[in-house]
């Protein structure tokens, strides 16, 4: 009864977070404020993550397909696509509901704690509408770059670990990346990420708002907001998949 | 003027407002006065609609506000400031910014005409050389200072203060009371403080209202206070020996 009560309140701070803005161009100085704090501040984390995701892929792969059956260019082959359709998707959108996700939820429970909701609600303004939609349109225009960053950066990071092992060298490793290469991957990891973008800051941004008490609330809201982004992204990454891939 | 009128509060099962009914005039500073955890905080919420009364009527002039939905309440607030307890200035926008937000937001002022309007605000609750200031990098007194000026932006009909001095030393306390009192007067707005502060009280206590337990105790001026024989008031504002003794000998 409690999930549905929450579910229903959701959706009601989602239409007020969709309402019209006030000022168009008021939005527009907060989007690119949010696309630095939560897209561009994000690079460093997704790159170093990626790099070691893609080389540790390579050397697994390796490991696991020791055989002369196994033509060495489908290392890279099998990194391309675990990077593409897995992991630069849903593992850095994991990651970022831990970094972003708690980020939004502690700063907008801040805010509300501190009355600087209320203090925007008594001069007239959609709180909701002002503080949270450009986090979601920010995070949707700027993660799929943050995936597109990933992905190069991982299949990079398997190349320098593939390369410096010994296990597969530069040629063999970039004829398996364009081997047998579906450009739909791309589109089904865009539209992954997108979607996982508006879980992310919409549900983080719902536990900040609704926060009550003081310091110790927020963290927990905090925790809570991450613990439901991630199962939220596990649980549509599946549907996804079913959806599009099957 | 501002009309409460038969207001009661509930939080689960227990009471905080009781059939609460006040006037309270234009171009005065009204104080609600109460102890910590007599409810004048959740009456200054249900009157500005940030809580919704169980029972009960409020009216911003001729406006019956709290049966306004979402939209309706958002265009009145528009004529309403509020200077919170602790600041609540936005914490991503400078001192000259959280000024102009208001005026961004809601006039159609040039941007010449919105710096000309901050700076007159500033200057007049004595902000100077602060605009580029972050909110955490002033002091209480400041930040008080900046939020009243923010409150004045545009012009408001109504202005509410909740606990204006808490966590201000005396000789602060006294000068944001007497900001208030002086554009309250300057402007005519109808303006409403919360507060414990004793001093206020007698400073610019024009219209003062003391609430106990949920119930309004006692209504008059700063003057009647001291001819008052209501206990419970006695009790909360004389409630040292040396404010004891100074009533005694004013009788």
């Amino acid at each position: 009864m409690r999930f549905f009560h929450s579910l229903g309140k959701y959706f009601i701070f989602l239409s007020r977070v969709f309402a019209k803005p006030e000022r168009f161009y008021l939005y527009y100085h907060q989007i690119l404020r949010e696309i630095v704090n939560l897209g561009i501040s994000s690079i460093g984390i997704v790159a170093i993550i990626s790099v070691f995701i893609g080389a540790v892929l390579t050397i697994q792969t390796a490991i696991n397909a020791n055989t002369p059956l196994f033509p060495h260019f489908l290392i890279a082959l099998a990194v391309r696509d675990s990077m593409i359709l897995e992991f630069s998707s849903t593992i850095i959108a994991l990651i970022l509901a831990g970094k972003v996700g708690s980020n939004i939820s502690s700063e907008i429970g801040t805010m509300r704690i501190t009355e600087q909701i209320d203090a925007l609600e008594i001069m007239g303004v959609n709180s909701a509408s002002y503080l949270v939609l450009p986090k979601i349109i920010a995070a949707m225009l700027f993660n799929p770059i943050l995936m597109i960053v990933s992905n190069l950066v991982g299949i990079l990071g398997g190349l320098i670990a593939g390369t410096a092992t010994g296990i597969i060298n530069f040629d063999t490793y970039v004829y398996g990346l364009q081997y047998s290469f579906h450009p739909f991957y791309i589109t089904y990891s865009l539209i992954k990420t997108v979607i996982f973008a508006f879980l992310i800051t919409s549900i983080s941004s719902y536990h900040g708002y609704y926060v009550s008490g003081g310091s110790l609330d927020v963290g927990k809201a905090s925790t809570k907001a991450v613990v439901f982004c991630s199962i939220t992204i596990l649980f549509f990454n599946l549907i996804l998949t079913q959806l599009l891939l099957v | 003027m501002i009309q409460v009128r038969n207001i009661s509060k509930w939080f689960n099962d227990k009471q905080v407002l009781h059939n609460i009914s006040i006037d309270f005039e234009r171009g005065k500073s009204n104080l609600i006065i109460g102890e910590s955890g007599s409810g004048k905080t959740v009456l200054l919420k249900c009157i500005v609609g940030l809580l919704n009364p169980d029972e009960g009527d409020v009216f911003f002039d001729d406006v019956h506000f709290n049966i306004l939905n979402h939209d309706g309440k958002r265009e009145v607030r528009k004529q309403v400031g509020m200077l919170f307890q602790g600041g609540a200035l936005f914490d991503w926008l400078t001192v000259e910014q959280n000024v102009m937000f208001p005026l961004q937001m809601f006039s159609n002022m040039s941007n010449e005409e919105m710096q000309e309007r901050v700076q007159f605000c500033l200057k007049r609750v004595n902000i100077i050389n602060s605009d580029n200031l972050s909110p955490s990098e002033l002091s209480g007194g400041m930040q008080k200072r900046v939020a009243i000026a923010r409150a004045i932006a545009l012009n408001p009909r109504y202005l509410f203060c909740d606990e204006p001095n808490s966590g201000l030393d005396p000789k602060t306390s006294i000068l944001i009371d007497n900001l208030i009192e002086e554009i309250t007067e300057e402007y005519n707005i109808t303006t409403i403080l919360n507060t414990h502060d004793m001093n206020s009280v007698m400073e610019i206590g024009k219209k003062v209202v003391f609430i106990y337990k949920g119930n309004k105790a006692w209504e008059g001026s700063n003057a009647d206070i001291l001819e008052s024989d209501n206990e419970q008031l006695n009790d909360f504002v004389f409630a040292t020996s040396i404010t004891r003794k100074l009533k005694a000998m004013k009788k």
